[in-house]
């Protein structure tokens, strides 16, 4: 039955449009998973970085962190902190008199963990600035695919009544319309997420620094 | 964070896109609905007919009321015939029976209205013979022998035609039972025909079943429709579309044949899918 509902347009569409519209559905299922994915790690890891900046704040030595901080939970700042501390108490076995390069050495492995934890992050996110850039045009060649289509039932029928084209060319512009659909949240949550990430490595960033006074101390 | 809350997510995902779907495509189904409903007004230009024709299968016989549509007749000052499409084989015996039948409304008046419901006696039968006899002897043109052709092949055939489409039926003047003859029907024939041939409608509608459209055209003397006019919509707007399309494609008609004796024909038609050539 004719409803005129997208639904039923959409069954009566081409296989090339049907295939079109199942390609941008899966890409709009794992683009809305990613984004709820990430909007949950990024909380909770912004959330465990501000605990951990009061905590470092108020605690007066890294031997006091320490024992606040062990058998805290998995997140990046815990690991951050750990990693530093494993290489502190690692270098204190070598030599048991502090040197004075090992600062250097706990700030490298500071950094290199910071771009660990990032990578941690911004994994996965390109799949939304993927999604973002090729859904419409897979839309796109749905809605010309769909066009061409018609234009071709014009020439068999031999009509040029609108009544036959339009149909088809409806059917047609709804691939470009869920191509649209799929592209514009992962636009959307694709640069929300890259501003949310900046915010969370400069947090790590501070954090490494105050894990180094606080070993000074 | 750990993997298994990909999977969490994934499915979270899904669902909301199954929501999204789905609330997508209920809320459209809704308004069609009611436009089927609210077109119950156009019932009654056929239970006229429906009336004067006992015995006939008829889809839209549930008619509300004689009165009523007495009414509507009498507004309407131009000769009103009807015919609903029909498959061409059945048609034309069964034109022949309304038209006996409508004469022996006039001349038989009591004995037509007790028998109001679908069964016909012997007697009645052998009477209708005779009346289609005199009908045939009165209109005495040249296609006379052509219809009866065609009627008599309509008749052996198989009835195969679902039992609501066939039933086709010029009736009633405004005066009331002044049967057609048959240069008027094969007038409003050959219109039906053209319309039919400049009716396009996309391959996919053609299996809808369930679209309906009645449209009565006013035609002037001289065949100019000059009112083209909805008693009911299908509800799907491409499809009235298509047959208002169709319609003014092939204005101007033929000058209406003298045999009318009326200034302006109105003519109803009913549009199924299934009609289109």
């Amino acid at each position: 039955m004719y409803t005129g509902g997208v639904l039923s347009m959409l069954l009566s569409a081409g296989p090339v449009a049907k295939a079109v519209v199942l390609i941008l559905l899966c890409f709009s299922i794992f683009s809305w998973t990613i984004i709820f994915f990430k909007l949950r790690q990024y909380s909770k890891t912004e959330k465990d970085g501000e605990r951990f900046i009061k905590t470092i704040r108020e605690a007066d030595s890294f031997k006091k962190m320490v024992s606040i901080y062990r058998g805290g939970s998995d997140n990046a700042f815990y690991r951050l902190f750990f990693t530093a501390y494993k290489e502190l108490s690692s270098i204190k076995s070598e030599n048991p008199g502090i040197s004075k390069d090992y600062f250097n050495r706990l700030e490298n492995i500071l950094k290199i963990t910071i771009s660990e934890e990032t990578e941690r992050l911004e994994r996965r996110l390109s799949f939304l600035a993927t999604t973002a850039n090729t859904a419409p045009f897979i839309g796109l060649f749905g809605t010309v695919w769909g066009i061409m289509d018609a234009f071709r039932e014009i020439g068999i029928r031999g009509t040029t009544s609108l009544a036959v084209v339009a149909p088809g060319i409806s059917e047609a512009l709804i691939a470009t319309a869920i191509g649209l659909a799929t592209a514009i949240p992962a636009v959307l949550a694709y640069n929300y997420f890259l501003g949310r990430l900046k915010g969370i490595i400069s947090k790590m960033e501070n954090a490494s620094i105050y894990i180094l006074n606080s070993i000074e101390k | 964070m750990r993997e298994e809350s990909w999977y969490k997510m994934l499915v979270f995902s899904t669902i909301l896109h199954l929501v999204v779907i789905t609330a997508v495509s209920i809320p459209i189904k809704k308004p069609t609905k009611k436009i089927e409903l609210s077109s119950t007004y156009s019932v009654n230009l056929i239970g006229e007919l429906a009336g004067s024709i006992s015995g006939q299968p008829q889809g839209l016989s549930t008619l509300t009321g004689g009165t009523r549509t007495e009414g509507t007749l009498q507004k309407k000052e131009s000769e009103k015939i009807t015919r609903p499409q029909p498959s061409r084989k059945k048609q034309i015996p069964e034109r022949k029976e309304t038209k006996a039948i409508s004469i022996s409304k006039n001349k038989l008046t009591s004995k037509t209205s007790t028998h109001s419901n679908n069964t016909l006696t012997k007697d009645e039968l052998i009477q209708l013979e005779k009346r289609i006899g005199e009908i045939k002897r009165k209109t005495n043109y040249l296609d006379v022998t052509q219809m009866k052709a065609q009627s008599d092949t309509g008749k052996k055939g198989p009835g195969s035609g679902s039992g609501i489409q066939g039933y086709g039926l010029p009736v009633s003047g405004q005066a009331g039972g002044k049967p057609l003859d048959l240069v008027s029907q094969k007038y409003i024939f050959d219109i039906w025909e053209k319309i039919k041939e400049a009716w396009g409608l996309p391959g996919s509608y053609t299996t809808k079943k369930d679209l309906e459209s009645i449209v009565t055209i006013k035609i002037r003397k001289d065949g100019r429709i000059i009112d083209i006019n909805f008693e009911k919509r299908s509800g799907n707007r491409l499809y009235d579309e298509s047959i208002l399309r169709a319609i003014r494609s092939i204005d101007p008609l033929p000058p209406i044949p003298p045999s009318f004796n009326a200034d302006t024909v109105e003519i109803g038609f009913r549009f199924l899918p299934g009609d289109i050539s």
